[in-house]
């Protein structure tokens, strides 16, 4: 209803005619027709004799400082693209050090090429970091831009090509060389929604099963306890722990773990109170 | 005394015998078996001829690759051998191994037929344009007629395969090339004719020798070269002129339903005729092998003719190359209109020039009192 109760447009006056001119004629006859374009060409032949434009990929590369300094030396005119590529999206580095295996960047895939493994980190501890494979990644950045802590970057880094499709699985440690190598780097993180910023906790539906608070990453749950109400008579009571979550929201990264753990769906996104 | 390309295959098929009937080559038993030397030696000046006019063209096609490369500010074929040079030979192994097919309602026949004799029309033409002094496969009186005779056929078998491929985008192209020999053919031949009046002989090598003797033709025929040039452009069907081959507007011209071995029988068929293409405009106007009085010491190495003949013919498709990077494909009304209205009166006016030197007495000009 609410389009036909909507006033009809005003009426669009008709678009001024488009006065056509005619191009300017170029030169014509043998000069225009013959001489020009074959001295055009034969300039382009005679510049690019030395070194034409194109660039020998794998033998050159236009971030190698040692090629673009020798071409400007040698042509007397630099090449290419600006010094930093901050904004590239390349290969992914991963600060496994900060990583707090919230699993935010395998959710926030489009093409399902993120999984979490089990990286050792020694003494008998191990937590789980992103494995990506190229072979799917489509280099959208999504993953990045979920990361909370900011140790998934992407990278400068282009060359990706292997022999062999397993090749291009890229482990967690393979990506941590990637990050110690300090590649130019863009951390971006978006701010999430303003009315999906908050956990909150429908508490009749709560059985106090401490899931959330086992598998949060930065600990920032822990479990109250509440006091037990006198049933009236004739009422039962729900089968219950008497406890409920509470959110640090300092240290609450909003990776939604304990969202998707809760078996009762009692945790979900909203606006802070 | 100069060797000759006859020399050499008369040298290699006698110790061939000569090791068949264990004699020494200078000392073969008469009879039959110097008959056999004779015959096996011009079998090895075809294939002398042969494989060394297959490897020109296959560098021509490396030159082609370069030199369009930097027109176009790239660099062209790198990878294979020493700057690219094996690429076409990794290009034709690739198209030597696929399958070779046929649309399925061509005429079988014309269809194998065309790029066959597209081919060896023009390598023939290989067997009797002299390279050097002695270097000629056979050697003919009327050479030149028969060289322009002979590179004429190509348009007839052209429009044999455009037809039976059975596809429209073929028989338009074979349609062009029809149309085309109308334009330049005639101003080719009138731009030939300036050369025979100078020399009085159809045959290459003596025109050459009179070239080296008395001042290369380009100077007082420099109508007639660029005449010839131009008309041999279309002749080639290269751009400006490939109307035939046209693959913005037909897909691959007269050639589209040619894959594989036949495609590079077309291809190579090309390439040979702009090879030939080269070959006349060097002998007839730019003194074939001869380097001109100061420099002449300078071709005088063995083989150096050879040399000079190769350099001068690169250089003259160098400049079709760069015609091909500069300019547009012409439509068949402009290429009637180039063929009829322009040349045709420079090659007749050629002919008067040339007409009007023989009359004033050349090579030795006398001035007449007018």
């Amino acid at each position: 209803m609410a389009a036909t109760s909507a006033p009809p447009p005003p009426p669009t006056p008709p678009p001024a005619a488009v006065k056509k001119t005619a191009p300017a004629p170029g030169p014509q006859g043998l000069a225009g027709l013959v001489v020009i374009p074959m001295a055009t060409a034969a300039k382009q032949f005679v510049k690019s004799l030395w070194r034409p434009s194109t660039i020998v990929y794998p033998y050159e590369r236009l971030e190698d400082p040692e090629f673009r300094k020798r071409v400007a030396v040698q042509s007397g005119r630099p090449i290419g693209v600006g010094e930093v590529w901050d904004n590239y999206r390349g290969v992914h580095a991963l600060n496994i050090a900060t990583c707090i295996s919230c699993n935010l960047c395998a959710f926030s895939c489009p093409d399902v090429c993120i999984e979490m493994v089990n990286v050792d980190l020694g003494n008998g501890k191990s937590k789980k970091c992103p494995e990506i494979d190229y072979g799917k990644c489509s280099f959208c950045g999504f993953c990045s831009d979920a990361c909370p802590e900011g140790c998934l970057t992407m990278t400068s880094n282009y060359t990706i090509t292997t022999n062999h499709r397993s090749e291009m699985v890229y482990s967690p440690q393979r990506m941590y060389s990637i990050y110690q190598t300090k590649l130019p780097m863009n951390p971006i993180r978006q701010e999430r929604p303003v009315n999906e910023d908050a956990i909150l906790l429908d508490q009749d539906l709560c059985i106090g099963c401490n899931a959330c608070a086992r598998d949060c990453p930065t600990k920032c749950i822990t479990m109250i306890d509440i006091p037990k109400p006198q049933p009236k008579p004739g009422e039962k009571l729900p089968k219950r722990i008497w406890k409920e979550p509470m959110v640090n929201d300092a240290d609450c990264v909003r990776c939604g773990t304990c969202i998707s753990v809760c078996p009762k769906e009692c945790l979900y996104w909203g606006a802070h109170p | 005394m100069t060797v000759t390309l006859y020399d050499v295959a008369y040298w290699l098929s006698s110790h061939l015998v000569a090791l068949a009937t264990g004699t020494s080559a200078s000392n073969l038993p008469g009879g039959p078996w110097t008959t056999a030397a004779v015959a096996l030696a011009w079998l090895v000046t075809g294939i002398i001829v042969f494989a060394a006019s297959l490897v020109n063209t296959l560098i021509l096609i490396w030159w082609e690759r370069k030199l369009l490369g930097r027109f176009m500010d790239r660099r062209g074929a790198m990878h294979v051998g020493f700057a690219g040079l094996l690429q076409n030979l990794a290009d034709g192994l690739k198209l030597f191994r696929k399958q070779v097919f046929s649309p399925r309602e061509a005429d079988q026949f014309g269809y194998y037929l065309a790029p066959t004799a597209y081919m060896v029309t023009s390598i023939i033409l290989l067997g009797f344009l002299p390279v050097s002094t002695g270097f000629v496969g056979g050697s003919v009186p009327l050479s030149l007629l028969l060289a322009l005779a002979i590179f004429s056929f190509a348009p007839l078998f052209i429009f044999v395969g455009s037809w039976s491929s059975n596809n429209k985008y073929s028989l338009i192209g074979g349609m062009r090339t029809a149309a085309q020999l109308v334009a330049y053919e005639i101003p080719l031949l009138l731009a030939v004719v300036s050369v025979v009046l100078l020399t009085g002989s159809f045959d290459l090598t003596t025109i050459v020798m009179d070239q080296a003797r008395y001042g290369w033709f380009w100077l007082p025929l420099i109508l007639g070269l660029v005449v010839f040039s131009v008309a041999m452009l279309a002749e080639m069907e290269r751009i400006p002129f490939d109307l035939p081959e046209a693959e913005a507007e037909l897909v691959e011209g007269w050639s589209t339903e040619y894959g594989g071995m036949l495609f590079a029988m077309t291809m190579l068929g090309d390439y040979v005729r702009g090879l030939v293409g080269s070959y006349l405009i060097v002998l007839l106007f730019l003194g074939g092998w001869t380097l001109p009085g100061p420099l002449a010491p300078l071709a005088a190495f063995p083989l150096g003719g050879i040399v000079w003949f190769q350099i001068k013919t690169y250089l003259v498709f160098g400049v079709f190359i760069w015609v091909r990077a500069a300019l547009p494909r012409v439509r068949t009304d402009q290429l009637l209109q180039v063929g009829w209205k322009r040349m045709l009166p420079l090659s007749l006016a050629n002919i008067v020039i040339a007409a009007a030197l023989v009359v004033w007495g050349w090579p030795h000009l006398t001035w007449p009192a007018l």
